[in-house]
């Protein structure tokens, strides 16, 4: 229990040097960038293909378990269209990022823990947990909501080809059910649950890198626990803010 | 001239380094000397900041660097150049832009200025025609070599090497502890160098002090060294057969 509060202490002590005064903001801003391509724009395909298929299953899987004449068809594409924007592009595919950024993280702050480049970051006077932590958390912050809404597109776009192709759906039914009783705020809530996965996957995982002490095996086991611990606390925060934003 | 007093850190209970106190002197390479795992690092470390130290106090010039915050220790740190054991260069940027990193960071200098400069440290450090690759590209001493560059891009006043020759042939090794020897001498710095090497004692020790199980057990020159009393500075010195050889022709 102890060693759980530490931890916490630990986070939260990062966290401040994180958000102290940038040294050069330029220097930030090309970091940001970089970031901006590593952490956002490698994702995008990812993200994609998942979304694609999802969406496809989703229709799929409705279509099959409504057949029944008192269901106008057109329900099929307004549940495909409700379960990825409400749960799928934002939790499932923060999930999926967890995996991906969250791993991409640890492993190379820990790398550079372990290798003494941190080290010589504080020695040239450099606050290196600022320098590292804050340009991957601005980047994820403001290129998650794009991938969100990326995944629901896609999604959407997904259970529409699966849908007419294997003919459980006509494409007039299926894009009047994604048109019926659209509430915009989904998409709101969705983009609002994405900021905060977006700060717990990248943080939660740098705070596991920056933290290694030891080698190679311990790097691994960083990115591990950094994908683990990401995961559980967005599936946490995935009940509270849900509780929180429609009740 | 940085002088450290009473020195003490611990580490979970276990003590590793026990009031040590030494000065080292401005403008000569100062060698802090001592067996894997006898507290060297751990000394070197700490008088640059890297650990917090439990007691003792730490001196630059007339500046108390163990008692000052991050922005006071800041400043001091901009005039500090360090060589780690692995180089430390990032892996992420090229050659120049390892070089060049705390020009950027440190300087108002436009893009010409600092490539000038980036370029005059590594020919310093004769480092030629490698500005764009890539630290995983490079040999194990041009690795040490690129990162000397990086360590005084800034003119420090300061130089901390952390076992420079460490994973070097014999020959690399003496160039790397040449170039260190040079570099103190022509921009005056304090350069303190972390080493088990006994070349490196030899060749470039002007001040050197010996830890033994986290204390201080010996102090002086490299014309002195040889013929100390300590009897575990000389188990140290003459712990292999060509050094032992040496001795016993010497005595004959």
């Amino acid at each position: 229990m102890m060693k759980f509060f530490t931890q916490v202490g630990l986070y939260f002590l990062l966290l401040k040097k994180v958000f102290s005064k940038p040294e050069k903001p330029s220097v930030y801003y090309k970091q940001t960038m970089r970031e901006f391509v590593y952490l956002g724009l490698t994702s995008v395909g990812i993200i994609a293909i998942i979304s694609f298929f999802m969406g496809a299953v989703i229709t799929l899987q409705t279509a099959y378990n409504t057949e029944n004449p008192i269901y106008p068809k057109y329900l099929i594409g307004l549940g495909c269209r409700d379960s990825i924007i409400l749960e799928f592009s934002s939790s499932v595919a923060a999930l999926i990022l967890a995996g991906k950024v969250g791993s991409n993280i640890a492993s190379e702050i820990g790398t550079m823990r372990v290798t003494e480049q941190i080290d010589a970051l504080e020695i040239m006077g450099i606050n290196s947990a600022s320098y590292l932590i804050l340009p991957k958390i601005i980047a994820t912050l403001l290129f998650n909501p794009i991938l969100t809404l990326i995944s629901i597109i896609v999604g959407i776009l997904g259970g529409w080809l699966a849908g007419t192709s294997a003919g459980v759906i006509t494409s007039q039914d299926y894009i009047y059910g994604i048109q019926y009783a659209f509430i915009p705020y989904y998409v709101t809530y969705a983009i609002i649950k994405t900021l905060f996965f977006a700060f717990i996957i990248t943080s939660v995982s740098a705070f596991q890198g920056y933290y290694v002490d030891g080698g190679s095996l311990e790097v691994g086991r960083a990115s591990t626990k950094a994908v683990v611990f990401s995961s559980v606390i967005i599936l946490l925060f995935n009940v509270v803010l849900t509780q929180l934003l429609l009740s | 001239m940085i002088k450290v007093i009473n020195l003490e850190k611990s580490f979970d209970g276990r003590i590793v380094l026990d009031n040590v106190s030494v000065t080292f002197e401005a403008g000569k390479t100062n060698l802090i000397i001592g067996r894997s795992g006898s507290g060297k690092t751990v000394l070197l470390k700490s008088i640059v900041g890297l650990h917090n130290v439990d007691k003792g106090e730490i001196w630059f010039e007339d500046i108390l660097f163990s008692k000052l915050d991050f922005a006071g220790k800041k400043a001091i740190r901009e005039q500090m150049g360090m060589l780690f054991q692995g180089s430390a260069l990032f892996d992420s940027l090229t050659v120049e832009q390892n070089v060049r990193f705390p020009l950027d960071m440190f300087t108002n200098k436009t893009l010409e200025e600092k490539i000038e400069r980036v370029n005059f440290c590594l020919n310093r450090v004769d480092i030629i025609n490698a500005n764009k690759l890539f630290p995983a590209e490079l040999s194990g001493g041009m690795k040490k070599r690129v990162a000397i560059a990086r360590a005084i891009s800034l003119n420090p006043k300061y130089l901390f090497c952390d076992e420079p020759n460490s994973g070097l042939d014999p020959i690399t090794a003496i160039l790397i502890d040449e170039l260190i020897k040079e570099l103190t001498e022509e921009y005056s710095m304090t350069t303190i160098v972390n080493t088990h090497d006994m070349n490196s004692v030899i060749e470039i020790g002007e001040k050197i002090v010996f830890i033994h199980e986290g204390a201080k057990c010996w102090e002086g020159t490299n014309k002195d060294i040889l013929h100390s009393d300590c009897a575990t500075l000389n188990d140290f010195v003459f712990a292999n057969a060509l050094a032992k050889q040496l001795r016993s022709s010497e005595t004959k």
